[in-house]
């Protein structure tokens, strides 16, 4: 039973018991695997912090083949996102990214490009306090990486090109339509502007793209566009997305 | 064929909805049921039921209480402008085991706690508004859970009850006693530092 050293990021945890919890982990060299910490609710528990969602840590983890749920031996903080979760609208935003890449990465499959863009995406929420921004680049992003994400300047039905036209989508949308292609069930209209977004997103780091002044017009939509992308390929409602529908 | 007889089979299911229970330990609880003397076993399903009757949220504070105001609420040696505001009612029982405090509680039944759905729209807070507005309460003590998601309400609380005049208090965050400073880690220790007081 080999002790894997990883650095991660947690997800989420949930009791175990009386003084135990699970915690659902995004490592670097294990992917998404869930964890047994024992003795973690107690108040000198020796994670201390660790297992606060959204902590970056390195983790030591007995790893125990053909089980769902592995072992943790100890966690130390690398880097922690507790005090930035003091504001209940950035609390909400980063439990959407917690709930997102659980939903959307499956298990024990390593991949370093999520890893790095949901740390990215922490740090952007820490350093600049915005939301908006962080989780369109997220959102985008996260599609992209999984292979999902849509045209944004052609129909998803006739696959015209939508140039100054509008493009619609609505609830179970997994592209955008023209307006010709669209249906009663997508009402949803999206900017050109929004959709142009998309390249700039392609194209800018983060912190490059954060360092313009406030959010561009336009990139609310594109997020929530995105947003309705990501719950239709879970085949099921995020939990925090209406939360953060009331929020930002 | 059935491992156990149906309404054997049906008790272990039913403890095993029960929090901390799982296949194993229902199997003990039933069978020590099974063996226990009827009268042992009326006098559990009576005292279950009795609870589940009897108990309810108290109107002032939503604690758990069989009278209403509860026994907290009505005691007037207790000073009714201090309010401790925690997430559940076994925090009462944490609080109340320290003797330290003799002022009045307000139970949330939660903490804000997106994951789980759990908005401010679902804190039971209208109650402590109400009491607030009449002018009741004096200082508001935070005492939710040193966790993200009690943070975060203690924040979210603090917002909603500042500007309406009240001191609004959080407890302290830290070391907890017994400890060694070399295991803290920097969240701890920050908190630590940040809730320091002059000697």
């Amino acid at each position: 039973m080999p002790v894997v050293e990883t650095e991660a990021v947690v997800l989420r945890t949930h009791r175990l018991g009386e003084t135990d919890k699970i915690a659902s982990l995004l490592t670097r060299s294990l992917g998404r695997c869930r964890v047994a910490a024992s003795g973690a609710q107690r108040t000198r528990s020796r994670f201390g912090s660790a297992l606060e969602p959204l902590s970056y840590i390195r983790a030591w983890v007995f790893e125990r083949e053909n089980r769902d749920l592995q072992r943790l031996n100890s966690a130390e903080v690398i880097e922690s996102f507790f005090s930035i979760q003091r504001d209940y609208r950035i609390q909400v935003a980063t439990q959407y990214l917690a709930e997102v890449t659980e939903s959307f990465l499956p298990e024990r499959e390593v991949n370093e490009r999520a890893f790095r863009l949901l740390l990215a995406v922490l740090r952007a929420l820490k350093s600049s306090g915005e939301v908006t921004r962080p989780l369109l680049y997220f959102n985008y992003w996260m599609l992209r990486l999984g292979g999902f994400l849509p045209h944004l300047n052609q129909c998803g039905r006739c696959g015209t090109s939508l140039g100054e036209a509008g493009a619609f989508y609505g609830q179970g949308s997994d592209g955008l339509y023209c307006a010709e292609c669209r249906r009663p069930a997508t009402p949803v209209e999206i900017s050109r502007q929004a959709r142009a977004m998309g390249e700039t997103l392609r194209g800018s780091r983060l912190e490059d793209w954060l360092r313009r002044q406030e959010a561009p017009a336009g990139a609310k939509q594109l997020r929530l566009f995105l947003e309705e992308v990501i719950q239709t390929h879970l085949e099921r409602k995020l939990v925090t997305r209406a939360l953060l529908a009331e929020e930002i | 064929m059935k491992d156990y007889a149906e309404p054997l089979a049906r008790l272990i299911e039913e403890l095993k909805q029960l929090p901390g229970i799982g296949q194993k330990s229902a199997q003990r609880i039933a069978f020590h049921l099974e063996r226990a003397p009827r009268e042992d076993v009326e006098r559990l399903a009576r005292s279950l039921l009795d609870a589940k009757d009897k108990i309810r949220l108290c109107s002032l504070c939503n604690n758990f209480t069989d009278t209403d105001p509860c026994r907290f609420c009505a005691d007037s040696s207790r000073d009714h402008q201090l309010v401790c505001v925690v997430e559940t009612p076994y925090n009462v029982v944490t609080v109340e085991k320290t003797r330290e405090f003799h002022g009045v509680y307000h139970v949330l039944h939660g903490a804000l706690a997106p994951l789980q759905g759990i908005g401010p729209e679902q804190l039971k807070l209208q109650n402590l508004m109400e009491r607030v507005k009449r002018g009741e309460v004096r200082e508001l003590i935070i005492a939710t859970s040193p966790t993200v998601e009690g943070e975060a309400t203690a924040v979210y609380l603090s917002k909603l009850f500042k500007p309406l005049g009240l001191r609004v208090t959080r407890i302290a965050m830290g070391l907890p006693v017994g400890s060694e400073i070399e295991f803290a880690d920097e969240v701890t220790m920050s908190k630590a530092l940040e809730g320091r007081r002059e000697m």
